[in-house]
């Protein structure tokens, strides 16, 4: 089969992998080496879907001896199938990335044979870039559920980042829709990259040539509405994960309806958008404006309000926080003011350091002072806060003005990547 | 009104603000060639002179440090129409606290400085991302473009370290200058008979390397193939890739 027909097959077969990042890590390139990673990553294109294209991300093939329900490559399914060559896969990488197309690799795969031997070809790819072709770019490589230590170590040793895909949030859901598979199955690898990580970080301090092991970490993917799992269910999940193993990323993949005729799947006319952009900024509460799951969601409010982003939930559930002083209050309380971001908070801080700040400042410096206004107070006569109007005044004033802008997931902008 | 010209450069800049420091001056504007001039104003023409310019940048670096002058010069290559006022104003606001305020975010030059560093950093930022390389028959790799600043010299640094094995050509096709990388040493360059065509920078038929066409359509292929279609998104993708860079791009070239 012709190299384009492969990356064809093996590329389409790849996209439901969410993740394109090629963020965490600082690689330096070596002495007549090509490549190197930028820690912020960066991306170097935009799919017509609105996602960023940073890494070629492909599988190595798409044939697989399992059969998950939500899987298009999954074995019962008749469709073409294909298989790169270690030298073909090797060759697209470093092409594309002398073109600035990409900044690196990001290589899957459907599982053949075993978990070891489909590991260690995945392994095997980045070992040949690293060492035959001096390759200093982004590698993330797919863990293998059940594949062995060393080979995992192994892949880690040349990946700046491993992944496992969870991909449905509960046991007993993944036990309906992928029989073959379990938690643990996924866990473990998880719990040995961990600790690949942890101790090469160890080492590293005493001995500073010590080799890095997966310098960006690990991520995994949940899939989004396939299941009946709960927000909340899929929060405190995604939250586990953040504290206990350390995942840099969790990425939510809305369900694309696939396999319509296996009859465990819902009926879905569009994958659930609204829903995904909802739990990534959740997500985002959880890693970077320093909010507990059960901040955002509980018992009473299981699932994210599809109309608000679960900031400004948050803020309405607890008007008794607000108005808060932004000439006085510390990073936390800013950050919990619906319109104040991670930057704005900061800018906050540092600006408030020479004079009072106003409402113009606070406009110019990036708050969104459509939404502030109800929830702050600054050098100046106050607005009418939250506790004046009532939240459901402020929700309906709120909701009313995004109606009107009618941009599809325009919130998402600045969440990928 | 006082109305001060200068020669566009950022050296003459820096020497007005010497100046008008020296005269005791608050000039109401501080004109490049070309700028609108103000009515009735009296004119001083700054010449230009290094060491004047050099004893204003210390005085910055020595008060502000290094950042406040990445600050600076890059507010300054944004060319905006009020960027020379600003950056007079904001080291008049440093020198008199005598000590950095670039987080004073609520002084007004302060903030405007903030923001066209911002501006022009994005666009050095969408250099990285958008810039595409074209092989030529020689091995030589070719990368044009125009990005709305004069920003190609920020970000040579990256291009040097991450291509190092490679030799390469990045031209700034709207500025008419470039910088040639022998996989050794970068030299500026200036191209007198462009193999490549004025609108789109690809290089000519027959002047590019026998396996280009095979990588473009690779990629091409794959840039289709990634794309999720019931989950098509155009505004999305403008408003991350606006339309300016589709020319360069091999993915969106028509
Ligand atoms: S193991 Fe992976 S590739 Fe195979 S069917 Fe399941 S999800 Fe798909």
């Amino acid at each position: 089969m012709e190299t384009l027909q492969k990356l064809e097959i093996l590329s389409s077969a790849a996209k439901y992998d969410v993740s394109c990042s090629s963020s965490g890590s600082s690689r330096m390139n070596t002495p007549g080496g090509i490549g190197n990673a930028a820690k912020a990553g960066i991306c170097h294109s935009f799919t017509e879907d609105g996602r960023c294209i940073s890494l070629l991300k492909v599988l190595f093939t798409n044939s697989c001896k399992y059969d998950c329900a939500y899987c298009i490559n999954r074995r019962s399914n008749d469709i073409p199938r294909a298989a790169f060559t270690v030298k073909e896969l090797v060759d697209i990488t470093i092409n594309f990335y002398r073109r600035n197309y990409i900044e690196g690799l990001f290589l899957s795969s459907g599982v053949v044979k075993s978990a070891d031997y489909t590991m260690e070809r995945l392994a095997n790819v980045a070992k040949q870039l690293r060492l035959e072709h001096k390759f200093n770019g982004y590698i993330h490589l797919k863990a293998i559920p059940g594949a062995s230590p060393e080979l995992i170590h192994m892949a880690g040793l040349y990946a700046d980042r491993l992944s496992v895909n969870i991909e449905i949030p509960s046991e007993p859901n993944l036990q309906l829709l992928a029989p073959e598979k379990d938690f643990q199955s996924v866990l473990n690898p998880m719990g040995l990259i961990k600790t690949g990580i942890e101790q090469s970080r160890e080492e590293r301090r005493i001995m500073r040539k010590s080799p890095v092991f997966t310098p960006a970490g690990q991520s995994t993917q949940l899939i989004i509405g396939a299941t009946p799992d709960s927000d909340r269910q899929i929060l405190t999940l995604a939250s586990g994960l953040y504290t206990q193993k350390s995942l840099k990323r969790v990425y939510y993949s809305g369900y694309n309806p696939t396999n319509l005729y296996d009859k465990r799947l819902p009926a879905l006319a569009a994958p659930p958008l609204r829903r995904e952009n909802r739990l990534y900024q959740a997500d985002w509460l959880l890693r970077f404006y320093q909010f507990g799951v059960n901040e955002i969601v509980n018992d009473t409010n299981p699932d994210l309000d599809l109309e608000i982003d679960p900031k400004l939930g948050y803020a309405l559930r607890n008007p008794h926080l607000f108005p808060i002083d932004v000439n006085r209050a510390d990073y936390h309380m800013l950050l919990r003011i619906p319109g104040v971001g991670v930057k704005s908070a900061k800018m906050i801080l540092a600006a408030r350091k020479f004079r009072r700040l106003n409402s113009a400042n606070l406009q110019k410096i990036g708050v969104v002072m459509k939404r502030a206004q109800y929830f702050i107070t600054c050098n100046e006569l106050p607005a009418a806060s939250v506790q004046d109007l009532s939240p459901e005044r402020v929700r309906s004033i709120l909701t009313m003005s995004e109606r009107r802008k009618q941009l599809p997931d325009a919130v998402q902008l600045g969440l990928w990547g | 009104m006082l109305e001060y010209q200068y020669d566009g450069t950022f050296p003459g800049l820096l020497t007005a603000i010497f100046d008008a420091f020296n005269r005791k001056e608050q000039p109401d504007a501080i004109l490049r060639p070309g700028a609108q001039g103000l009515l009735f104003a009296s004119v001083y023409a700054v010449e230009t002179s290094e060491e004047k310019a050099d004893r204003v940048w210390a005085g910055i670096k020595r008060v502000g440090g290094n950042t406040t002058c990445e600050h600076l010069y890059h507010a300054f290559l944004s060319l905006d129409e009020q960027v020379e006022m600003a950056i007079f104003s904001y080291s008049k606001h440093l020198f008199a606290c005598n000590a950095p305020v670039m987080t004073d975010l609520a002084h007004p030059d302060v903030l405007k400085v903030h923001k066209l560093d911002r501006m022009v950093l994005r666009e050095a930022h969408r250099v990285l991302m958008f810039l595409r390389f074209e092989q030529a028959a020689d091995g030589t790799y070719f990368a044009p473009f125009a990005p709305q600043y004069d920003v190609i010299p920020l970000v040579i640094g990256h291009f040097k370290s991450r291509f190092a094995d490679q030799s390469w050509i990045i031209y700034d096709t709207k500025r008419g200058y470039g910088f040639y990388f022998n996989t050794q040493t970068i030299e500026q360059i200036t191209i007198e008979n462009p193999t490549f065509g004025s609108a789109t920078g690809k290089l000519r038929q027959g002047t590019e390397h026998p396996d280009e066409d095979k990588w473009h359509e690779l990629w091409r292929s794959y840039f289709k193939h990634i794309s999720i279609a019931e989950r098509k998104n155009l505004t999305l993708q403008r408003n991350f890739m606006p339309k300016r860079f589709w020319k360069y791009l091999t993915e969106k070239r028509l």
